[in-house]
């Protein structure tokens, strides 16, 4: 057998056999997200019928705090000392102020932008 | 005048052994390269962290070829040691015909020993546990189809090897061996050539790296002349969240898969998959960021330099190269543009839900193939987000790319 006949051979085998592997994996894949995620909704629906009453517990201090951000619009102090913790750990011994803490206005969420930043950090 | 004769003559011994008497124009002119490669890596940051340690390699292995130098054992009699001033007492002894002879070893280079782990074909997938451990493969599992973009830009590496073998200058293993230029992926060509086409791995390495750092520049007129303004404008909707539990069953299915399919595949796929555990699994911290960051630099050092010393002049400077960096460019265009059009077919499938460009991902080169799908999907819309539907088919050609390795490893050796 020539080289180029195998070659070919080789090209067609080639694209059978990554093909194949890779269908498979989406075929797998697929399966599995969709038993997990079945599996993990089902679990979720559970918990919510049979502890009807704990999440009922919570609601006058969220109803507080929501009061509070409506209000004046201010953040709460537990937050502002939490950025302040935050801004600190970054900036450290440097000398630096806290001048204003503002909502960021962009369009995607924090986590997608950490989410973001994680992918794309070079190797 | 006896003093002045003896001063000359080690005078001429010390020339002859310096490099003005021992090196030859290739070894010069391989040095210049090696200073246009540091030239490159240093002032324009091309793929700089193993760019730079490989034209190190280069420029000091051209400069004292003996740091590849390869171990040496020769049997003497105990009166030839002991006339070099030698102790026949502390070499090993071997018997033949009832004469008794000491292994005289001359061991070899610095760099033929740390050489052994390419050779061996070890450091490669210690870079893909490393990569592993940083690979997240989530926008994969949300968007599964992404496998077939993975899958699709491997056709380059195919269709290439048709070519390099049509040439003639070639043996089917070194066809093969560039061919896999085409998958993007450092270790896995560097993997593959040693097992295939050895004498090629410096030509097949420094061309490999160079077009992984060249993806800014080689793929977007690729991607903007095989899709339409309309195309390229699609934006495409939000991945769904994935859940821990999947996260960690992902790389046990996908090692278990490809390792049954095709075990030359498995120690690349297999240590990809351990580094994914690691980070996916959550419960050994320490171990995961030794294998990510440490290991991980050790390795690319390693990798580097003696991948780099595989370069000499005899061995570089031949019409063979010129072959190889040719048919690698093509590979990678062709690899680039196979995954584009399989984009566009998923988008006419789809209904025009998927943008074509996130297809030249496919090519491996994580993370800066999703970033170039990004870059030209933002061109036409600033407000489009393909970064993380890029990264699918991203992740999905590091696997395609072990595969494809697999069925040439399988094929040809």
């Amino acid at each position: 057998m020539d080289n180029m006949t195998q070659a070919f051979i080789l090209l067609l085998a080639g694209f059978l056999v990554v093909f194949v592997v890779l269908i498979l994996l989406i075929i797998v894949v697929t399966l599995y997200s969709k038993i997990i995620t079945s599996v993990q909704n089902r679990g979720k629906k559970k918990e919510t019928t049979v502890t009807p009453q704990t999440e009922k517990k919570p609601e006058p201090a969220a109803a507080v705090m929501e009061a509070a951000d409506e209000d004046d619009g201010e953040i709460p102090g537990e937050i502002i000392a939490v950025i302040a913790a935050a801004v600190d750990a970054v900036y450290g011994a440097k000398p630096h102020k806290i001048k204003a803490v503002r909502k960021s206005r962009t369009s995607r969420s924090a986590w997608a932008r950490a989410g973001a930043a994680d992918n794309t950090r070079p190797f | 005048m006896e003093i002045l004769t003896q001063l000359w003559k080690i005078i001429c011994d010390l020339i002859a052994s310096s490099g003005f008497g021992s090196l030859s124009l290739e070894n010069y002119v391989m040095v210049l390269v090696s200073f246009v490669l540091m030239y490159l890596a240093i002032k324009k940051q091309f793929e700089p962290l193993l760019l730079l340690p490989i034209a190190f390699g280069m420029c000091l292995v051209n400069l004292f070829p003996e740091i590849m130098g390869v171990p040496t054992t020769t049997l003497e009699t105990a009166q030839q040691l002991i006339d070099q001033g030698l102790n026949p007492e502390s070499y090993a002894k071997t018997v033949i015909d009832g004469v008794t002879y000491y292994n005289h070893i001359e061991y070899g280079g610095l760099f033929y020993y740390l050489y052994q782990g390419v050779k061996l074909g070890i450091y490669p997938p210690l870079i893909f546990l490393g990569i592993g451990c940083m690979t997240d493969f989530g926008p994969l599992i949300a968007n599964p189809k992404s496998f077939i973009l993975g899958a699709a830009a491997q056709v380059g590496i195919f269709l290439t090897f048709i070519i390099a073998t049509a040439l003639g200058i070639f043996t089917p293993e070194e066809a093969g061996s560039i061919a896999i230029i085409g998958g993007a992926d450092g270790p896995t060509a560097i993997f593959v050539t040693t097992k295939l086409a050895p004498q090629l791995l410096g030509p097949i390495a420094v061309a490999a790296y160079s077009y992984m750092a060249l993806v800014p520049i080689i793929q977007p007129p690729i991607m903007r002349a095989l899709t339409t303004k309309k195309e390229r404008s699609v934006v495409m909707g939000q991945l769904r969240p994935v859940s821990k539990l999947e996260r960690i069953l992902f790389p046990i299915i996908v090692v278990v898969i490809v390792a049954v399919l095709l075990p030359d595949a498995a120690p690349l796929v297999g240590m990809l998959m351990l580094g994914n555990l690691f980070k996916e699994s959550g419960v050994v911290d320490r171990i995961n960021k030794t294998a990510q960051n440490e290991l991980m630099n050790i390795i690319t050092i390693f990798l580097g330099v003696t991948v780099g010393a595989t370069a000499s002049g005899k061995v570089f400077l031949t019409i063979q190269t010129l072959g190889i960096i040719a048919l690698g460019l093509f590979a990678f265009c062709l690899a680039t543009g196979c995954g584009v059009l399989f984009g566009k077919l998923m988008y006419l499938a789809t209904g025009g839900k998927v943008n074509p460009l996130i297809g030249s991902a496919g090519v491996s080169a994580v993370p800066m193939a999703a970033r170039i799908s990004q870059k030209v999907g933002q061109e036409e819309n600033p407000g489009n987000f393909l970064l993380m539907h890029a990264m699918g088919p991203n992740v999905a050609g590091v696997i395609g790319s072990a595969v494809a390795a697999g069925v040439l490893l399988s094929v040809l050796k």
